[in-house]
């Protein structure tokens, strides 16, 4: 299955970490800076600007794998992929907070909402047409689509 | 074709799925003995706690036989295999005939030797139907105790001290959680779960269970004792000292056995058109680099897709287990993979300990790969060093960073680019594409 994700050009990236802030903010309750930043707890962002080299950086996040990690170490169900898209969901109703995801993700891209025994990742921002992140990047290093689009859009 | 699967748990219910995907029409029988097969085992302990209701304890939702057209005998215990006529003689006289087999009995609780186990109030904590029993006679109990200090015994005490009981518990080892941490995580846990109430005693072993018709009191071999608080008072008493795999069904078979049920890359036994997978199948462990039993959900799960496919005709190959584990009790996490207590000087330890926040980091290392892994506390990006166990990576040149905070996944992103052996996964080599 050939999912819409998305897709990090490592050649465009400048590890800003406006990826960062769109997504927090996304997830937030207020759907805005000014007052995502005063929430308690402080929404969470799930991806990260990650440092390679000096001038080398990605923005990482939920790779939705064909064969995910995650969906086969959670014990409750939760995490489960979605035949129509083949996108990796996470069902908060299910999920008990075991951390086995995070024990298993190769990326990192899983975090624990600590108060609510709950995890989150990337969702691709389901109330969008575009994910926040793909929409706040400056450089159009990150974009939405599948991995041949994406070969294209980078000339590969 | 006829597929048959004995066992519907993890490995069982992933096998289903599995040959599903792949053959959408031919028969596929599951038998079990348990009568309502489809929950997570791994839950019961948080059911026991009353940290979930009911509703969350099913890994699949009952109509699952259904929505994958397979036929379920619940409720009854396959007994033997006639390997020559492909038939499997159930508890209820009953024959099964298979053209491809799945065995995936699971474990069962290890039941000591000592004088009185069979006790009224004598618990294992394995399936549904413990719980349901600890649960009846939890309002005529006020002390617990729990005898064996691994994962099951902790979920255990956890559990009943969460619903308000005087838990002790009991390890023969000097320390508890020794099969999965070491001595200084295992210190950090004891600490917080002393904290919280829980008793820890360590260097006990029990001798006996006494009591009428219920258990009453213990007697262990340090002359301590326990007792249920007053005479009229049962003593809740639960075994957590690991399982063993079921393997019976296989003896004198001609599939062969060890441990457990001998298991090959593809998951077939040495039978042909025979199968096993989860805690019954004893398989290549990726870090010790011989063959042994992993019995956790995630290798089960993956197992029992594996087996599945292949029982379906195709050809995947199963990479070995890795041990793995996470616990958290009352705030503090701990996660462990791979070889966790070398025993040979071959290995070295690499440390990273803030004794303010309760964090712990340790990674293994033989020669320049990393065979194991502790964190306590602190277990973002976990998985990515279970990465480099799992690829075998050489990580000479990121050695310096591993246990940082700011450790992630672009710190390994030049190591995947590297690799030729290793991180074969599409989604490995999509994320550095782009990478010079």
């Amino acid at each position: 299955m050939m999912a819409k994700k998305i897709y990090c050009n490592i050649k465009k990236c400048l590890g800003c970490g406006s990826c960062e802030i769109a997504c927090a903010v996304e997830h937030s309750k207020a759907k805005e800076l000014n007052n995502a930043i005063s929430e308690s707890p402080l929404p969470i962002k799930r991806r990260k600007a990650e440092f390679i080299e000096e001038g080398v950086s990605i923005s990482a996040g939920c790779q939705h794998c064909d064969n995910a990690a995650c969906v086969t170490a959670c014990m409750s169900g939760a995490m489960y992929k979605e035949a129509k898209t083949g996108l990796t969901q996470h069902d908060r109703d299910k999920c008990v907070g075991c951390w086995m995801c995070i024990m298993s993700c190769a990326f990192g891209a899983i975090t624990r909402e600590k108060q609510e025994k709950q995890v989150v990742k990337c969702d691709l921002c389901p109330d969008r047409d575009k994910p926040a992140c793909v929409e706040a990047c400056p450089t159009r290093a990150l974009s939405l689509g599948t991995f041949k689009e994406f070969k294209k859009l980078c000339n590969m | 074709m006829q597929y048959v699967i004995i066992g519907s748990s993890a490995a069982g219910i992933n096998a289903v799925e599995a040959i599903r995907t792949k053959d959408k029409d031919s028969k596929i029988t599951v038998i079990t003995d348990e009568k309502n097969p489809l929950y997570s085992r791994c839950l019961i302990s948080y059911l026991l706690a009353g940290t979930i209701d009911e509703k969350k304890i099913w890994y699949r939702k009952d109509s699952f036989f259904k929505t994958n057209k397979a036929n379920a005998i619940l409720g009854v215990k396959a007994r033997e295999i006639d390997i020559k006529k492909k038939e499997i003689l159930l508890d209820n006289k009953e024959k099964v005939k298979f053209d491809r087999l799945l065995i995936a009995t699971g474990a069962s609780p290890k039941l000591e030797n000592i004088p009185g186990i069979d006790k009224k109030g004598v618990f294992p904590l394995r399936t549904i139907k413990h719980t349901i029993e600890i649960q009846a006679m939890l309002d005529k109990v006020k002390n617990v105790a729990v005898l064996g200090g691994g994962l099951i015994g902790l979920r255990a005490a956890y559990a009943l001290k969460n619903r308000g009981k005087d838990v002790s518990v009991f390890v023969k080892s000097g320390s508890i959680l020794s099969q999965i941490v070491d001595k200084d995580a295992a210190g950090l846990m004891q600490k917080r779960i002393e904290e919280k109430g829980i008793k820890v005693f360590t260097g006990v072993a029990a001798k006996e269970i006494q009591g009428d018709k219920s258990a009453n009191r213990i007697i262990f071999d340090n002359g301590s004792e326990i007792t249920g608080d007053s005479r009229d008072r049962p003593l809740l008493v639960i075994i957590g000292k690991g399982v063993s795999p079921n393997i019976e069904i296989a003896k004198d078979t001609g599939i062969k056995t060890n441990w457990g049920i001998l298991a090959n890359e593809h998951l077939r036994t040495s039978v042909e058109d025979i199968f096993t997978a989860g805690d019954v199948a004893e398989t290549n462990d990726i870090v010790l680099e011989e063959s042994s039993i992993n019995a956790i959900w995630p290798a089960a799960c993956e197992q029992g897709r594996i087996a599945g496919l292949n029982m379906a005709g195709e050809s995947e190959t199963y990479k070995g287990s890795l041990a793995m584990n996470s616990i958290e009790f009352f705030g503090l996490p701990v996660i462990s993979v791979g070889i966790t207590r070398p025993k040979s000087d071959k290995y070295k330890e690499v440390v990273k300990k803030d004794a303010g926040k309760n964090i712990y980091k340790k990674i293994v290392l033989k020669d320049d790969i990393i065979v194991g892994v502790i964190f306590v506390n602190s277990i973002e990006n976990i998985g990515v060093i279970g990465a480099l166990i799992k690829n075998k990576a050489d990580i000479t040149s990121i050695k310096d960073i591993i246990l940082e905070d700011y450790f992630d996944y672009g710190k390994i992103a030049a190591l995947v680019k590297k690799s030729k052996e290793g991180f074969r996964e599409q989604e490995f080599k999509e994320t550095i594409m782009t990478l010079r």
